[in-house]
């Protein structure tokens, strides 16, 4: 078939959406990780850092950097007023209930977005040049190095954050170890209140990447929550690394699979990945720290 | 006990009389339904409907409406959802003095309530163009007020002969109107001795990046060595289209839809609009207009009655809405006898040389789309707006 001549550009293209993906999964996998919550307005966060940012420059007319900044500590205050004003009194609730609870949110935010910031989609300038750039058979935007760049840099920041920090450590212990977290004196409440607050601010800064490249409407969070959190459980749900393998395994093979069936099954191809996970291997490649690999 | 009863009913009398809306001594009012996507994506498209139709109604009801009965707009939000729009329409029908309905706006929506429509016998005026397996219907009570896929591929295969292209691609979005008006572009494309391709890869009107399917497609432009790529598609899939083709590095000229002829189209695209040629109705130009064009004065007057009243300038979508209110206000006036829906219905269809926004609509039994090729300008978007471009022989 002729289009496998151009693999390399499947593969650049898949490698632009998988970053995109894990960078959704690595909100997910941040709250799971300090309350076993999955928390599926993630997506929503993401809509949110591209539409505020877009309304800041054209609304306030802010300096892009200054619109930016402005949206992640907006977004982050919106993480945590989720977080107190739904997760905290629901805290004696089940997870179950807590999960469909993050889904109401969900749809409040993405409602109330449509109502402040109009529904059309919006579109960032790129933070470079909008010419492509062109190596090895393959051409890709300035901003999709941007997206890979930072997701890079992101990924160190979060796991200098987990594994370095005393803070980080305290937010993994309450939800490995909830009964040992309390004894040596660590608030469960205010670490998945933090966790809200870093999740929401990775999710507004995704959001902030890909808005030049992919257009943002009120509407678009959901898809790219469900891819998010299909990376993370494909990674091995709860681990960074494993929300940033799972968003590039995803990306790649939705894009590669194409060469062999016809892009109306493009977005399928990640809900098929889903179940064949859980067939076969539900505790992801890395294996999740969560899911109780001796039973399977 | 038996004084009281009479003078409570007086009271109640006097309390009535009081509290009718003044317009009791005027004729009653002739209601049109309006079943629209108020929320949902559409939301702000379907705000400027209802700015325009409101506007056009007040005109009309301060010069007296239609022989002293004035007009009166009853909107209901379908909210983008096929199951509301049948609510609303059986609602609708189900209100004997409502006396036709406007809307959907959405393609993927006229189908369900044009079948209400013609079960329930009531006049539905529907914004979106018709595609030929509705046409096939033959359906008796559902008019289009948009330019129909036949009347778009036309005047597109024009600008294409215009332009000397020989080889087109066409990419279609998966829904039934984006695929008429790919296939109507082949058929008459070919009549006229061009060599149509359209590809088997198509993309949905949620799709957020069409990369995969472009470069699949792109082996295609470069052995076929095609002259032009129509992107037959509508909304925010038409930027995304003509970014990511320029991404790829494939610079051949790109075709669109009369769908392209959205402001926010441009803002989305950037860049990646620049050049990008197609048809639309001419309220997308109103300054740009032929001095004899016989519609102009139409359009002029509605820009600067909308314009002062809203702020912002007209486009294709206020066009419509101003259209939709004409043709109702047209065909009320020549309703013989008492109007009903029966009456309402068989003056619409006997509507002939109407100027509206959009053009001249002209009606008939086998015609229930209006405009015609003559009705359409070629566009061409250069630094950042819509510049009308004409060529020798075909407008």
């Amino acid at each position: 078939m002729d289009s496998w001549t151009y693999f390399p550009q499947f593969l650049s293209s898949g490698i632009t959406m998988g970053a995109i993906y894990a960078l959704v999964a690595l909100g997910f996998v941040t709250i799971s990780k300090a309350s076993q919550i999955i928390n599926f307005a993630q997506g929503e966060f993401v809509m949110l850092g591209g539409v505020v940012t877009f309304s800041l420059l054209n609304g306030l007319k802010l300096p892009y950097p200054v619109a930016a900044l402005t949206t992640i500590v907006f977004v982050v205050l919106v993480g945590f007023a989720t977080y107190l004003s739904v997760i905290y009194p629901l805290r004696k609730a089940s997870i179950l209930i807590l999960i469909m609870a993050t889904l109401g949110v969900s749809i409040f935010l993405s409602s109330t977005s449509g109502l402040v910031f109009g529904t059309l989609p919006k579109a960032l300038p790129p933070f470079t040049s909008e010419q492509p750039l062109q190596f090895l058979g393959i051409s890709m935007l300035p901003q999709s190095a941007w997206v890979l760049l930072s997701t890079f840099i992101l990924l160190i920041f979060l796991y200098l954050l987990s594994h370095r920090t005393l803070l980080g450590k305290a937010m993994e212990a309450s939800s490995t170890d909830p009964l040992g977290a309390d004894l040596l004196g660590i608030s469960r409440n205010l670490m998945v209140f933090l966790a809200f607050g870093v999740s929401a601010g990775v999710g507004a800064f995704a959001g902030i990447l890909i808005t030049p490249i992919f257009f943002t409407s009120y509407s678009s969070g959901t898809l790219l929550g469900l891819k998010g959190f299909i990376a993370a459980v494909l990674g091995g749900w709860g681990k960074n690394n494993g929300a940033i393998l799972g968003g590039f395994v995803l990306g790649l093979v939705e894009s590669l699979s194409l060469l062999i069936i016809p892009s109306g099954y493009k977005d399928a191809v990640a809900f098929v990945i889903l179940l064949l996970i859980l067939y076969f291997r539900p505790k992801g490649i890395l294996g999740s720290p969560f899911i109780d690999s001796r039973r399977w | 006990m038996k004084k009281i009863v009479p003078f409570i009913s007086i009271l109640m009398l006097i309390f009535l009389a009081w509290a009718s809306p003044a317009y009791v001594a005027e004729k009653s009012p002739y209601k049109i339904g309006v079943n629209l996507e108020f929320t949902g994506p559409w939301a702000e498209v379907t705000k400027t409907v209802k700015n325009a139709m409101v506007l056009e109604v007040e005109r009309i009801n301060k010069t007296g409406g239609v022989d002293g009965h004035p007009l009166e707009l009853i909107f209901e939000d379908n909210g983008f959802d096929l199951g509301r729009v049948a609510a609303n329409m059986t609602k609708f029908t189900r209100d004997r003095e409502i006396i036709a309905v406007v809307g959907p706006f959405e393609d993927n929506l006229q189908a369900t309530s044009r079948a209400i429509a013609e079960r329930e016998k009531i006049t539905n005026i529907i914004i979106c163009p018709s595609n030929s397996m509705l046409r096939s219907l033959k359906q008796k009570w559902a008019f289009n007020i948009a330019q129909s896929d036949i009347v778009v591929s036309q005047k597109l295969v024009d600008l294409s002969l215009a332009r000397k292209y020989k080889k087109a691609l066409v990419f279609y979005a998966a829904h039934p109107l984006a695929q008429s008006l790919a296939e109507y572009y082949k058929r008459f494309g070919e009549e006229k001795g061009m060599k149509v391709i359209i590809a088997k890869e198509t993309h949905k009107p949620t799709d957020i990046d069409m990369t995969p399917q472009l470069i699949k497609l792109k082996p295609i432009i470069e052995k076929e060595k095609i002259d032009v790529f129509y992107a037959s598609t509508a909304g925010p899939p038409g930027p995304i289209v003509c970014k990511n083709l320029r991404t790829l590095g494939i610079k051949i000229p790109i075709l669109g839809t009369h769908a392209f002829g959205f402001g926010f189209i441009i803002a989305l695209g950037g860049q990646a609009m620049e050049g990008v040629e197609f048809a639309a109705g001419k309220p997308v130009v109103p300054d740009q207009l032929d001095e004899n064009d016989p519609v102009r004065p139409v359009i002029l007057d509605f820009n600067k009655r909308f314009t002062e009243r809203y702020g912002v300038g007209i486009d294709q979508i206020a066009g419509h809405a101003h259209d939709s209110i004409s043709l109702i206000y047209d065909a009320l006036k020549r309703c013989q006898g008492k109007v009903t829906r029966a009456t309402f219905r068989d003056a619409l269809e006997n509507t002939k040389g109407l100027k509206n926004c959009h053009g001249i609509y002209n009606y008939s039994p086998t015609d229930h789309d209006g405009l015609s090729k003559r009705d359409m300008v070629f566009i061409r978007i250069e630094g950042g707006k819509f510049k009308r471009i004409k060529f020798p022989g075909s407008e």
